[in-house]
């Protein structure tokens, strides 16, 4: 689902993304450029930084999570790396990106 | 609105930001207006009435009747709950955002009625009334005195966390298998639900992390309020037409919220 | 009735606010536009439109918490409709004016000890008056108190404040045009809902006219304390623009010329619009206006 909307268009070092540090020695970030999929429920100018989850056949890109509240993916120009601050519009949810068990990357909640 | 640099994405603002520019009024019209604007009274009106309504049969129609007339229930509850904790609220975005979702109940209560006038209900508040599920008309009590005694936190649990999270659940479910119009005015529906279940966990979350000893006090709450809303909801689930093993399962969400909210007992 | 209130449904809201009047502003005013240099640059009149812009604050979460508390002890549907969309509004009209007491340079950390500190008391009097009766769940003396008293107080100041910002501040004067708007349905409302409700409830007529006439009171008395505290300020920047051969603009209102009337003749007319208008609504719904006790 990722591939047919974004394309990673440059490599660039991490910048202000926050931590800084949890970037280390990792490689620069891909970027990406996002465009609009039809999500509506945002103001326009916040509106290609979500969509929805088509559910099975679906996939996340590297720049996507899953907001655990309301089920919307939440993209970025940027890469996600564990320690980054997301935020669900739709919803209102903050979360920290975290890395799970077997690799993948989910935000959890913070209150 | 927050004074936030556009071409940024969201996830660079500062909290405080985030939570100007989500509370605010600009945000909540900016945002209805992505998904209603085609949508006077909740459905595509240009579309004319879709086959499936004409041929619905007269069981289907009496079953949409009595579903409708629940959904109406809970949401007239849900208006007066938020409504009622304006007052209360803690800050001026809170309060700002409780005023839009009192705006999004009145709409939703709105829409519905509007479809069972559509089905030839001819006064729809007496319909409402007499097909009310007993169930939920207690819980519309029970939420109503919190209200009324000013308790925040469990009210906000049980009409933004408990009655949002079922109805949500149910909602998506009947957009799934519902006629064209209801399936439209549903969908809109469901759009406002992911912001006042986000409101809440939220807004419970931060308060409990201060508050470790709240979270006993709701989880009893919960434990006292929890049956009436899921065998309401599950009745809608009988009503349209699912035995029970096909039916999701409905307090998946609701479950997962109340796990990260730490109120499991 | 149905019919009546078939106009004020949420539908018939969101043609004529977001996608009517107020479709392309931002906090209710063109984008672009800012509060003008002389107000930012001039430490006595901004602090004396922050001192005003507070009042409007107070104003509004009052019919905020009054027009949320009354859906509940609505009839029905349909009046538990309109009043969710004037919640909405009031809400709105909370930001607007919290963002203007920002733009005129007050922190956000420190909008709350502001309005705090320059509530006029008196508006304090007349909001508590007005919140018994919502908290009572009494609906017919609330909508008479929130939505004819308090907006009918509203909606002329408003458009006074407006007459005289015009020329000079229309950032202002757009966002007060789409308060006025709004507020042209919150008395519409009042009148057209409550008029059939005294009809069916007379026993209630004295308990509301007497409600009526001590919140008229303390208005009276939040316009003395206001005019008489800024009457030196008001008059020294007429003078100033006078100076520089500038002037309010065109700034007839009500018989009275804005532009060159003094202080204490603004209140005057500012008062006699008010009540007047308290007059003739209140007549038409069947209640006897109640003359204030004028403030000593």
């Amino acid at each position: 689902m990722n591939g047919p909307v974004d394309a990673a268009i440059d490599e660039v070092p991490p910048s202000s993304f926050q931590p800084e540090s949890a970037d280390g020695d990792e490689p620069p970030r891909q970027r990406f450029e996002l465009e609009d999929t039809g999500f509506k429920e945002v103001p326009k100018r916040w509106r290609k930084f979500y969509r929805i989850w088509q559910g099975e056949g679906d996939s996340l890109g590297p720049n996507e999570v899953i907001c655990p509240v309301c089920k919307v993916v939440i993209r970025s120009h940027r890469e996600f790396r564990p320690g980054d601050r997301v935020y669900c519009m739709p919803c209102m949810s903050r979360m920290v990106v975290v890395r799970r068990p077997d690799g993948s990357l989910e935000a959890e909640v913070t209150y | 609105m927050a004074d936030v640099d556009h071409d940024e994405e969201p996830h660079l603002l500062e909290e405080d930001q985030f939570l100007q520019e989500v509370h605010s009024f600009s945000f909540w019209f900016e945002a209805i207006e992505g998904y209603l604007e085609d949508r006077p009274r909740g459905y595509v009106e240009t579309l004319g009435e879709p086959t499936d309504s004409k041929t619905m049969s007269d069981a289907d129609r009496d079953q949409l009747i009595t579903t409708l007339c629940n959904y109406c229930v809970g949401e007239s509850t849900a208006l007066e709950a938020s409504s009622g904790l304006v007052r209360m609220a803690p800050n001026n975005h809170s309060r700002i955002f409780l005023a839009t979702q009192v705006a999004d109940e009145a709409r939703h209560l709105e829409v519905f009625l509007r479809r069972l006038e559509m089905l030839g209900v001819t006064n729809p508040e007496a319909e409402v009334e007499a097909r009310a599920a007993s169930g939920l008309v207690e819980f519309r009590k029970r939420l109503l005195d919190l209200v009324d005694q000013g308790d925040w936190e469990a009210a906000v649990f049980a009409q933004n966390v408990l009655l949002e999270s079922m109805e949500d659940t149910v909602f998506k479910f009947h957009e799934s298998v519902a006629d064209t119009i209801t399936q439209q005015m549903l969908e809109g529906v469901v759009a406002d639900e992911r912001r006042h279940l986000g409101f809440g966990e939220n807004d419970l979350g931060r308060r409990l992390a201060h508050d470790p000893d709240g979270r006993s006090r709701l989880a009893a709450i919960r434990a006292d309020l929890d049956p009436l809303v899921l065998a309401s909801f599950d009745s809608v689930y009988r009503e349209l037409g699912l035995s029970r093993e096909d039916q999701p399962q409905l307090g998946k969400e609701y479950l997962a919220t109340v796990e990260r909210l730490g109120l499991t007992t | 009735m149905a019919d009546f209130l078939s106009q004020y449904s949420i539908q018939r809201w969101l043609e004529m606010c977001p996608q009517g009047y107020l479709e392309d502003t931002v906090n209710g005013h063109d984008p672009g536009l800012s509060e003008p240099e002389e107000i930012l640059g001039n430490e006595e009149i901004r602090e004396a439109s922050i001192a005003l812009t507070v009042q409007l604050i107070a104003g509004e979460r009052a019919a905020l918490a009054a027009s949320s508390g009354l859906v509940n002890a609505a009839p029905d549907y349909a009046s538990k409709t309109f009043l969710a969309t004037q919640t909405l509004d009031e809400a709105r009209h909370v930001e607007i004016f919290t963002q203007r007491l920002m733009d005129l340079g007050v922190k956000k950390e420190d909008v709350n000890s502001t309005v705090a500190d320059y509530t006029n008391p008196n508006l304090v009097k007349f909001a508590e008056v007005l919140l018994e009766k919502v908290s009572n769940g009494d609906f017919i003396a609330g909508v008479v108190g929130q939505n004819i008293v308090l907006e009918g107080m509203a909606f002329t100041v408003f458009e006074l404040l407006q007459t005289t910002s015009k020329e000079l501040n229309p950032k202002f004067a757009q966002t007060l045009a789409g308060t006025i708007a709004d507020e042209r349905r919150h008395v519409g409302f009042g009148e057209n809902r409550i008029g059939s409700l005294i009809a069916q409830h007379p026993e209630r007529k004295a308990e509301i006219e007497r409600m009526q006439g001590e919140m008229a009171y303390h208005m009276l008395a939040t316009f003395s304390d206001i005019f008489t505290g800024g009457a030196s300020t008001m008059t020294r920047e007429r003078d100033r623009l006078a100076a520089q051969g500038q002037s309010i603009g065109d700034a007839g209102w009500h018989g009275t010329d804005l532009s060159t009337a003094t202080p204490a003749d603004m209140e005057a007319v500012l008062a006699d619009t008010v009540l007047s208008e308290f007059k003739t609504r209140l007549g038409r719904i069947g209640l006897e206006y109640q003359t204030p006790k004028v403030p000593a």
